[in-house]
């Protein structure tokens, strides 16, 4: 029984994460289309991305908006955070539901919206326009990672640092912030990767200047079903699997190399 | 003698709820006080105005004169212990107590020095490069008392530092900080609801009840001459019994559990006859016999319960309905029987009168 369910459940996952592995071995096909399984191996697409500027023009304008969506997603969120989880006012709760709402809506109504919106305010089809709508979509997940991850935080360590001294700015910059600095990073990634990911908006309002790549994909799959997308699927599949997995790695090795060098943390 | 903390007229106001009323209290230099009162008595409340934290409605703060009521809780140079110890989790232990250093611009090298000087105060050499999170309970309050002592305060305040700790390292951690607060001779205010740990460690006791002061007093004051009903019911144990007074010159009273009683010592001069007071017996004054004995005062009950604690065992009887309690030294309750009748026997001594 209980070995039963175990092969289910590696079942399960393997037909979940097949989609998201297929493409690398899809991206080194030699096939002229996309296809699965590939005929033959080489590494010809990965070339053919990397010389093409009608791809890589995409990728710069794709990092470019996702940086600074993250900039202002996190100016406007850290403050917020903190209004919403630590102070009482009136109409907290009306805020509480608007930090959510772009969660709620689906992305065709809002993409629909901002058209029309920045397009009577002239930002339609820029970087700026996009980085704006891109903005209000990455709020809901940083809020509710931030807000977890300060609702967690023990105000009595700020009054501690207050009774030794520290000033309320003093106490921010070596108390407050060192310790939410993992929910801070987490919440700046989630905010990058939703605007790195995003696709519907982008298609409505990044135009030809603005281009982002998930909408260069969906141009270039729907005119023909080129293979070097299954390249560029494989690079945004390693570069956010990176992201993920990164702080994890070098935790582990910041601890290893921990024990290795100070025998002082491990003597009772 | 003029005190060192001085404290008057503090009122604090929640809303309509008020949490402290007038509240008058004097601390000499060096003094160990513990503040002991039931939760919502207003003994934190009364913590927190002190540190800064709270804002009193009404009233003044003084150390050695000057004014504190205005002063931000980091200019107050008052050091606390949490009861949560509120160590910085991303800080070691050196640097957990560096910290109030940092703070107050002392050199790198020289504030390293004193914090791990603080350190072997506290009994906690060679822990300088944990993390809190990899310490004890035990460990933690130490540094967080090294923390709070590191930078001279003119002030020390516990905050039921002891509570999260297991009974032997609770009883080790009292006579730890009773240690430290000698050798350092910082004026400290304790704040606990525990009435041992207020007994065994303080210079003085405040009883706090109902955001009032009821009893202020050395601990065998306080135990022995309660200023209240209620200091005589929360500290220790106590059987209090209601009775009216009969006569004012034999100091006689009548009750109507153990009829007419003559009452010793009281917490007020002036009485009158048919006034309402309270009598307080001890239970450790009372001898338990199968006859009266001769010279004391003796009353009946029967035994309901017998509590052993191995040196000692609590007797509980009841009289009319009311529960009554005796404690007897160990070796004495093998005699004794769940069930069975007994004698009361207790002198005019051992009666104390409060009025309150």
């Amino acid at each position: 029984m209980n070995q039963t369910m175990k092969i289910i459940g590696v079942l399960v996952v393997l037909f979940i994460i097949a989609p998201l592995v297929i493409v690398v071995p899809m991206s080194l096909s030699t096939s002229p289309s996309l296809q699965f399984p590939p005929p033959g191996y080489w590494f010809g697409y990965y070339v053919q991305y990397f010389q093409d500027p009608s791809w890589l023009r995409p990728m710069w304008n794709s990092i470019v908006i996702a940086l600074a969506n993250t900039v202002l997603t996190m100016l406007l969120v850290v403050p917020a955070t903190f209004a919403l989880v630590r102070h009482k006012f009136w109409g907290k709760s009306l805020a509480n539901i608007m930090m959510l709402m772009p969660m709620a809506v689906p992305h065709i109504v809002m993409a629909i919206g901002y058209y029309n919106y920045f397009g009577q305010m002239g930002i339609v089809f820029s970087k700026l326009g996009v980085v704006l709508a891109h903005t209000s979509l990455s709020v809901p997940i940083t809020f509710l990672v931030l807000s977890a991850n300060l609702k967690g935080f023990d105000q009595t360590l700020e009054r501690a640092a207050r009774s030794l001294g520290a000033t309320p700015a003093q106490t921010f910059r070596h108390v407050t912030l060192p310790i939410l600095k993992p929910g801070l990073m987490v919440s700046a990634l989630f905010a990058f990767i939703q605007s790195f990911d995003e696709t519907v908006v982008a298609i409505f309002i990044s135009g030809r200047d603005a281009e982002t790549l998930p909408r260069k994909m969906f141009d270039s799959i729907r005119q023909e079903a080129d293979p070097v997308i299954a390249v560029i699927s494989s690079l945004l599949f390693l570069i956010v699997f990176a992201a993920l997995f990164a702080p994890l790695a070098l935790r582990g090795i910041k601890r290893l190399s921990g024990r290795a060098t100070s025998p002082s943390t491990t003597r009772s | 003698m003029t005190s060192y903390l001085n404290i008057s007229g503090l009122k604090k106001d929640f809303g309509t709820f008020t949490a402290l009323h007038d509240v008058d209290l004097d601390i000499q230099k060096g003094e160990f006080v513990t503040f002991l009162g039931p939760s919502g008595s207003g003994k934190t409340t009364t913590l927190m105005i002190i540190a800064g934290f709270e804002k009193a409605t009404k009233g003044r703060l003084t150390i050695e004169g000057e004014s504190i009521s205005d002063l931000a809780p980091q200019d107050r140079n008052i050091g606390i212990v949490f009861q949560n110890y509120a160590l910085f989790p991303h800080k070691t232990a050196l640097d957990n107590v560096y910290f109030p250093l940092q703070m107050r611009k002392v050199k790198k090298t020289e504030g390293r020095r004193k914090a791990q000087e603080m350190l072997e105060l506290v009994g906690l050499k060679g822990f300088e490069h944990r993390h809190p999170k990899e310490m004890s309970g035990g460990q933690q309050q130490r540094v967080a008392l090294a923390r709070a002592l590191v930078f001279e305060p003119d002030l020390l305040l516990l905050d039921e530092p002891l509570g999260a700790l297991d009974k032997n390292l609770r009883e080790s951690m009292q006579i730890e900080i009773k240690r430290i607060q000698k050798t350092l001779g910082v004026t400290t205010i304790f704040v606990t609801h525990d009435q041992t740990e207020a007994m065994s460690m303080s210079d003085r006791i405040v009883v706090f009840s109902n955001g009032k002061i009821e009893q202020a007093g050395a601990p065998l004051e306080i135990y022995h001459k309660p200023g209240t009903r209620f200091v005589a019911d929360f500290i220790g144990e106590s059987n209090l019994i209601t009775a009216t007074i009969t006569n004012v010159a034999t100091r006689s009273a009548e009750s109507a559990l153990l009829g007419v009683m003559t009452y010793g010592d009281g917490a007020v001069d002036t009485l009158s006859g048919g006034q309402e007071v309270t009598l307080v017996l001890r239970p450790e004054h009372i001898k338990l016999s199968r006859e009266p004995i001769a010279g004391c005062f003796s009353s009946t009950m029967t035994i309901e319960t017998i509590v052993n604690f191995g040196d000692s065992a609590l007797v509980i009887g009841h009289r009319d309905g009311t529960a009554l309690r005796v404690r007897v030294p160990g070796a004495d309750v093998v005699i004794l029987k769940e069930g069975d009748d007994c004698y009361l026997n207790w002198t005019e001594d051992n009666v104390y009168l409060v009025t309150e």
